[in-house]
């Protein structure tokens, strides 16, 4: 059951060498009404050490026509008298671009809104008109420092394949969770799988199944928040033909679909009260009938429920059956948060660095220490699913053998390039600050504004008040 | 210290009656939903519909002065379009009267409100009527067309335009003429009749060439470029795209070089050319930032972008494409669009050979029947939602799907989709 993992001897090469690092080609767009000839002209003068190779695009359509012709490092973006709107259209449109270029953006006197927005989105600088030569080359010498990374080999990971995911992991928050799997599993008791979004409470539950005395049966998962509320009762219990309007054919519900195998029912704290007293039924008396239906069908599944949420709270505030949770909850298991599994973290993103790689036909054998740092300091609010996530996107725009941090999400490199503090060299004053500070939460929270506002100890429409006055 | 949880959109409308009243409250409640913050890495996630989206109350009681100022900028608007129209009464500037209802009507459709547009539009033909220059008439036949059209009402879209064609030939009207001839090629194309929308826009491209009327030939150039492609005649949709787009460029139109970028994706995509499909839909963007916003165009270009991604495998992409539409739809307070954009996410999900991604479709009936209104809408739900259990082994279920969708384009007399729906139940039978 548990996982074995043996960790490989990293082996340190420069992922690319510094004569590879120094030449960038810098695409420069003038905007509306400008002309690039001024800004191509100072760009020569300040930067090029022959290690430039400058172009230029009249505008964003012009510049998306020569981004997908060819490679570039960086997009030298004039935003127009919406800098707002413009820059959320370049990040879009280098999205797209091949290569992965980054954008410095140049405005007339940045807001705070936007250079917070700027960094958020992974823009590697805002620069304000007229252009100042010590910026702008502070703005490339970063890109070239971030362009040194070592690459690191993967470590070898023996993952416990469940179906078609695996358990992957050996922190001791990991080896509790294996012990308990351990003990439960043999038996039919019902149980309950605690943990925060992502932290693979299905996976668990088909570890359950695999390994207990249902395993011969069928595995059927429901999730009972994704269904809106008046499909979930004939999605769980069936439902004859013309029992209401869209039933069109008889159907047959998931309970029965599971047989004597087991039924997961994920996200259980959605259900309506009215429904929890009819699943609280079929655990009970072991028989459900489908909507429409008079027929009594006896049933031998086993019940494995899973939540993001307190469900004891919830009873507290009358949104769950106390009847109901206890008897769910024979077993509980706690899964606990990708930060709290500590270096499971190198060995999940090894796991799925190799899982996408195949699937993806690609060939992927090390990871370069600057993406281990960003990896290791972001917040993965959506725990192990988001990680699956972040690498998933991250190979399928690998180009060559070492995943690096410009394969990255913009969000994540943004946490990486930090944009210079502003005004440069001075102190910030208290509203910089606060505005900083709450950006930076918020890109920890994926923008989420409820979790920042925890995170903050303030209330959301303290927090939404302060977003909007900084034009976060 | 968060404060209360959400209402979710879905029980939030329940408790909306469906009045004309309302309809602005309910777009401002639409526009601020905001996905459930604890349910975005849930498992539940990645099918979050409008319905699962959350609104807090105090926000919208925040936000109820901007409807509020929207609703009165509508009326005010409106209303200064009929004084203009009583002051030209006034002085008898009868083609006066006429062109400040039109422009009324023109108000309403842009806030997707047709059938009242269609009522401003049959007083401006009223007035029309009587006057002895026919201009004035061929030009509100030719909006009374368009709305026909945009109303599914093919058969009344086309008298209208005839009408037009007629009155525009009369007068020596060349503007109208072709005008009206394009109207009647749009006509013919929603219906599927390739012929005769080839011999209209053919003829409209003849009158405005003549006229050295360089946007409207483009964007004749550019129907006739969507015609040859749905003919498969992929050489010469090409040939007519590429000079359309050579006449916007030059008149620096950027919403019509979206456009026909737009539709430059299409036939790429048809010709398995990804990447340049890609490239095409990418620079459509990058011309929508420069035109006056318009999110039904960006809409339809990030659609067109998720489908192709779709359909070359590109899951990830698609799906992010698709957030990103959603998210425009919703703010740009097009909603209408809301149930292609499902449609497609079901297809996604269809894909992976994910039944959970049914949530999707009935999503998407909801608001083709609810929101949107549209028949056309619906039936395309319902034949997507066919293969979807089609896909995953649910026979009967995608018979009973595919036999709605199929009731539905009957009904529109839309004979091409008609016969791709029987085609695919005779697929089933087999």
């Amino acid at each position: 059951m548990i996982p074995q993992v043996r960790m490989e001897p990293s082996v340190p090469s420069a992922v690319t060498s510094k004569e590879e690092l120094a030449l960038l080609r810098i695409l420069v767009v003038a905007g509306d009404g400008g002309s690039a000839g001024g800004l191509l002209q100072n760009l020569r003068q300040w930067a090029d050490d022959g290690r430039l190779e400058v172009d230029t695009a009249p505008d964003l359509p012009r510049a998306v026509r020569q981004l997908a012709g060819q490679r570039w490092d960086v997009v030298l973006a004039v935003l127009g008298e919406r800098p707002d709107d413009d820059l959320a259209w370049w990040v879009d449109t280098l999205r797209g671009a091949s290569g992965s270029p980054r954008l410095i953006a140049v405005a007339q006197a940045p807001s705070m809104g936007l250079v917070l927005r700027a960094e958020k989105s992974g823009v590697l600088d805002v620069l304000s008109l007229p252009l100042r030569r010590e910026e702008l080359v502070r703005a490339l010498e970063r890109l070239r420092s971030v362009a040194s990374e070592t690459a690191v080999a993967l470590p070898l990971v023996e993952p416990h394949a469940v179906g078609p995911y695996a358990l992957v992991g050996q922190s001791p928050a990991m080896l509790d969770v294996y012990k308990l799997l351990a003990r439960v599993a043999g038996s039919s008791a019902t149980v309950l799988v605690q943990g925060e979004s992502g932290t693979g409470k299905e996976v668990v539950a088909r570890a359950i199944h695999l390994n207990g005395p249902h395993a011969t049966g069928a595995f059927v998962a429901v999730n009972c928040a994704a269904i809106p509320e008046n499909l979930l009762e004939s999605e769980l219990f069936g439902h004859e033909k013309g029992s209401f309007t869209g039933a069109v054919t008889r159907k047959i519900g998931r309970f029965e679909q599971a047989g004597s195998g087991t039924l997961f029912l994920d996200e259980i704290a959605d259900m309506s009260l009215a429904l929890q007293a009819k699943i609280l039924r079929a655990v009970q008396e072991r028989e459900i009938e489908r909507v429409g239906g008079g027929e009594t069908i006896p049933i031998d599944v086993r019940l494995i429920a899973a939540t993001n949420r307190d469900l004891k709270e919830a009873i507290k505030q009358g949104r769950f059956r106390e009847d109901l949770y206890y008897r769910l909850a024979v077993v509980t298991i706690r899964l606990p948060t990708l930060v709290e599994r500590g270096d499971d973290l190198v060995l999940l993103t090894a796991y799925y660095i190799r899982l996408f790689a195949e699937r993806y036909g690609k060939k992927i054998h090390a990871i370069s220490d600057r993406v281990l740092e960003l990896l290791r300091a972001h917040a993965w609010v959506g725990n192990v699913r988001e990680l699956r996530n972040v690498i998933e996107r991250a190979v399928i725009v690998a180009t060559d053998e070492t995943l690096r941090a410009e394969h990255l999400p913009d969000e994540l490199r943004g946490e990486e390039t930090t944009l210079a503090d502003r005004p440069q060299g001075g102190l910030l004053t208290l509203a910089e600050a606060e505005a900083r500070h709450i950006a930076r939460v918020l890109a920890h929270t994926n923008g989420q504004i409820g979790a920042a506002a925890e995170v903050l100890e303030i209330h959301r429409n303290t927090l939404t008040r302060k977003m909007k006055e900084y034009g976060l | 210290m968060t404060g209360p949880a959400p209402v979710r959109v879905e029980k939030a409308l329940a408790l909306m009656p469906e009045l004309e009243a309302l309809a602005p409250l309910r777009a401002l409640l639409v526009s601020i939903a905001r996905p459930d913050e604890a349910t975005l890495w849930s498992s539940s996630g990645p099918y979050l519909t409008l319905g699962k989206r959350g609104v807090h109350p105090d926000e919208l009681r925040r936000r109820m002065p901007q409807a509020f100022h929207r609703v009165t900028e509508h009326l005010q608007v409106l209303f200064k379009a009929y004084v203009e129209a009583l002051e030209c009464q006034q002085r008898a500037d009868a083609p006066g009267v006429v062109a400040a209802l039109l422009r009324a009507g023109r108000l309403e459709e842009d806030v997707g409100r047709h059938t009242q547009a269609r009522t401003w539009y049959e007083v401006a033909l009223g007035v029309a009527e009587a006057l002895q220059d026919r201009r004035p008439e061929v030009e509100a036949l030719r909006a009374l067309g368009y709305v026909c059209l945009a109303l599914g009402e093919y058969a009344a879209g086309a008298r209208h335009f005839q009408r037009s064609l007629a009155l525009a030939e009369a007068e020596f009207d060349q503007a109208g003429a072709t005008a009206a001839s394009e109207g009647l090629g749009d006509v013919a194309l929603a219906q599927g009749q390739w012929g005769g929308a080839q011999a209209w826009y053919s003829r409209g491209l003849r009158l405005a060439e003549a006229a050295s009327d360089a946007p409207r030939a483009g964007r004749l150039e550019r129907q006739l470029g969507v015609l040859a492609r749905k003919q498969r005649d992929l050489a010469a949709a090409g040939e007519f795209l590429r000079r359309a787009r050579e006449r916007f460029e030059v008149a620096g139109l950027a919403d019509e070089m979206a456009g026909v970028l737009n539709e430059q994706g299409l036939l790429d995509a048809q010709l398995g050319r990804y990447t340049a499909a890609s490239a095409a839909y990418r620079e459509a963007l990058a011309w929508a930032q420069r035109a006056p916003r318009d999110a039904r165009l960006e809409l339809s270009i990030r659609l067109n972008l998720a489908e192709l991604d779709l359909e070359a495998g590109r899951l990830l992409e698609a799906e992010a494409e698709l957030r990103r539409a959603e998210q425009v739809a919703i703010g740009g307070h097009v909603i209408r669009r809301l149930a292609q954009i499902y449609t497609l996410m079901g297809r996604l999900r269809g894909a992976q050979g994910d039944e959970t991604g049914f949530v999707f479709f009935e999503q998407a009936i909801e608001l083709a029947k609810a929101v949107e209104r549209s028949v056309a809408t619906e039936a395309q739900v319902y034949h997507a939602y066919g293969l979807f259990r089609s896909r995953l082994g649910q026979q009967d279920e995608a018979r009973a799907y595919l036999e709605r969708a199929r009731e539905l384009f009957d009904s529109l007399g839309e004979a091409v989709e008609r016969e791709r729906v029987e085609q695919e139940l005779r697929a089933l039978s087999a």
